[in-house]
């Protein structure tokens, strides 16, 4: 698991899309006909105790981990397996807190860590060495706390989103820490994701925000990841949703006899249905391979807009299917092993079909409308 | 990826050289969630750098330290940060850090942070390493000639440090190759890209309405994955045209 695959969780698995598709020979037997529910849950429940030893390069995104495992629960309405409140203790130790109102101006970032490798516990003056909020992990810390019912009001919003601000650039993008990384789309939609959860947009100039993602939509419909960039099916995702949560694009678009939009609807909904391959699963870009996730990514793109009827569901359940793994969980590719992320998107992706016995999802957000809402 | 030309892999609890450090354990709290089963070498490394990271401590042996915790959880944006740290703090030689960057750059090909840093490196290096980074780019889509990263950095030094002039013929090449390379195609040369745009800034249908509405038939007919798409298609067409 020594490679990238693209996530605006900034998350780390296993090759990307390169090898065309070779499955290795994990699985000899035929694919079950049926989403096994059963088999999630015992998968996310593992994982939720312990998480073997190959996830440790991916130790600097503990919490997306979480996110993964805990919001897969609730998608699964297996939410009773997790102890509430040790999860929101947990997820609350790893926010950065500024020792005075003066330090949120400076330049860093008063979010959540992802993970330990930096964070310390503060000196005998109460000083805390080493901040490293990223924007990441607090979109998954506030995802988590959210679920397990947590009160968002009490936490120390004011801190995030003063100093999320530190965080934008003047082409309206974000960087996701403060001692600097690439920026692109990814961030933007951490940062209003952020900012919608916490139900206030004092966090982010929107309208930069919007000018940086309109740049964004390339010659043939999609979005790439940065302007110039190919279209890209996460890319796309966090264009569309981010607009819709900024409040620029109304709901099921289609159906409106709206004349103009900010961005080319048309152009985007024939790029959207251009990724669906022919056997059955969405690729990311034109002329790439299926893979597990992008039935997600695009998926809810298309949900957002009102287009989602338009997918051949059946073609779409029968290829998600060969890859669910007898392990539980969802591979990138078809019989191949699964991991936590593919399972996590496996998982929104079947809630998109409204596979019975799952909580729907709140497509812009990533997460279920329950959590969304702000229902326990 | 090889990391061991240093330290030979050793526990560093049992090298004289990191003798007088302290490794510094993470803090989980009482009841962490998604534990993650930690192999001894992985736990060592990371107490250790937990400890040389928080002294502040940039020196010779806290930038090999940085290498072997890279090689362990390369995505690590905290080691990544530190070792540009300590490469400014040593006034170390960029030209060996781009050799570094290549030799584990197969392995980590998808990895945002290693090109983050290569990005680092190149801005400091300057117009210099133009040609240079430009071939090893071209190196790594040798490999995988889709790379959204290298293509991604490519656009970046090419507007940075520029050489858009011979970047037509280095994509025709490409798809020559593959004619299905997508990213071949998205490349900004200019005068291909401005015919494009032409083509799609019309506001109505350019092929007109009839020959479109008889497209979508066929399509409906011919693409059945997205035939309730094309029926839609058709319809909207014909409300337009009234």
């Amino acid at each position: 698991m020594a490679t990238r695959e693209w996530n605006p969780l900034d998350f780390d698995i296993g090759e990307e899309e390169d090898e065309e598709g070779t499955p290795s020979p994990s699985s000899i037997s035929p694919p079950l006909q049926y989403f096994d529910r059963d088999r999630h849950v015992a998968f996310l429940e593992m994982m939720y105790n312990l998480m073997p030893h190959h996830y440790q390069s991916q130790e600097i995104n503990r919490l997306t981990l979480a996110f993964f495992t805990i919001s897969g629960l609730h998608l699964l309405r297996a939410l009773d397996r997790v102890d509430k409140d040790r999860v929101a203790d947990w997820v609350l130790s790893f926010q950065a807190h500024p020792r005075s109102r003066a330090e949120l101006k400076i330049g860093q970032f008063y979010g959540f860590h992802g993970s330990r490798t930096s964070q310390f516990p503060p000196d005998e003056n109460g000083v805390s060495a080493r901040n490293a909020g990223h924007l990441a992990s607090t979109y998954c810390a506030l995802a988590i706390l959210k679920t397990v019912g947590f009160n968002l009001l009490t936490i120390d919003k004011e801190s995030i989103l003063i100093s999320l601000r530190n965080l934008q650039q003047p082409d309206g993008s974000f960087m996701p820490v403060d001692v600097g990384a690439e920026t692109d789309l990814r961030f933007v939609y951490c940062a209003a994701a952020i900012c919608f959860m916490l139900e206030d947009w004092s966090g982010m100039d929107r309208e930069k925000a919007k000018e940086y993602i309109l740049k964004c939509q390339s010659y043939d419909g999609g979005f790439g990841l940065m302007p110039g960039l190919e279209s890209h099916g996460g890319g796309t995702y966090c264009a569309v949703a981010s607009l819709r949560l900024m409040g620029y694009i109304e709901d099921d678009l289609l159906s409106k006899t709206v004349t103009s939009s900010i961005i080319n609807v048309p152009l985007l909904l024939d790029w959207c249905m251009q990724r669906q391959a022919i056997d059955g699963g969405f690729q990311g870009r034109a002329n790439k391979p299926s893979d597990t996730c992008y039935a997600f990514w695009i998926g809810a793109v298309l949900r957002i807009l009102g287009g989602y009827k338009f997918i051949d569901k059946i073609a779409l359940h029968r290829f998600l299917l060969t890859c669910q793994s007898e392990f539980g969980g969802f591979s990138k590719y078809p019989r191949d092993l699964p991991d936590i992320y593919h399972a996590y998107y496996g998982y929104t992706a079947f809630s998109l079909l409204e596979e019975p016995g799952l909580n729907p999802l709140c497509a812009e957000l990533g997460m279920t409308d329950l959590t969304a809402i702000g229902i326990i | 990826m090889d990391s061991r030309e240093d330290d030979g892999g050793e526990p560093l609890s049992r090298m004289a050289e990191w003798r007088d450090v302290t490794p510094l354990p993470q803090d989980d709290g009482p009841n962490p969630v998604v534990p993650i089963a930690y192999k001894e070498e992985f736990r060592e490394t990371m107490d250790y750098f937990r400890a040389i990271y928080k002294a502040d401590e940039r020196s010779p042996r806290a930038l090999r330290l940085t290498r072997r915790a890279i090689h362990l959880n390369p995505g690590n944006y905290t080691v990544w940060h530190f070792r540009r740290l300590v490469l400014e703090a040593l006034n170390a030689d960029l030209d060996e850090e781009l050799d570094f960057l290549q030799r584990i750059a197969n392995s980590n090909s998808k990895n945002y942070q290693l090109w983050h840093h290569r990005r680092w490196v190149v801005e400091r290096l300057g117009a210099n390493a133009r040609a240079k980074e430009l071939n090893l780019i071209k190196k790594i889509l040798s490999i995988d000639a889709k790379n959204y990263h290298a293509w991604s950095h490519r656009q970046w030094v090419l507007q940075a440090l520029g050489g858009w002039e011979d970047e037509l013929d280095y994509c025709q090449q490409l798809l020559e190759e593959d004619i299905f390379n997508n990213s071949a195609w998205n490349q900004p040369c200019h005068e291909f890209r401005d015919s494009v745009v032409a083509l799609r800034t019309s506001d109505t249908d350019p092929l007109g309405p009839d020959l479109s509405m008889a497209i979508c038939d066929i399509l409906e007919h011919v693409d059945s994955l997205r035939a309730s798409y094309w029926i839609w298609r058709k319809n909207k067409l014909s409300v337009a045209a009234v």
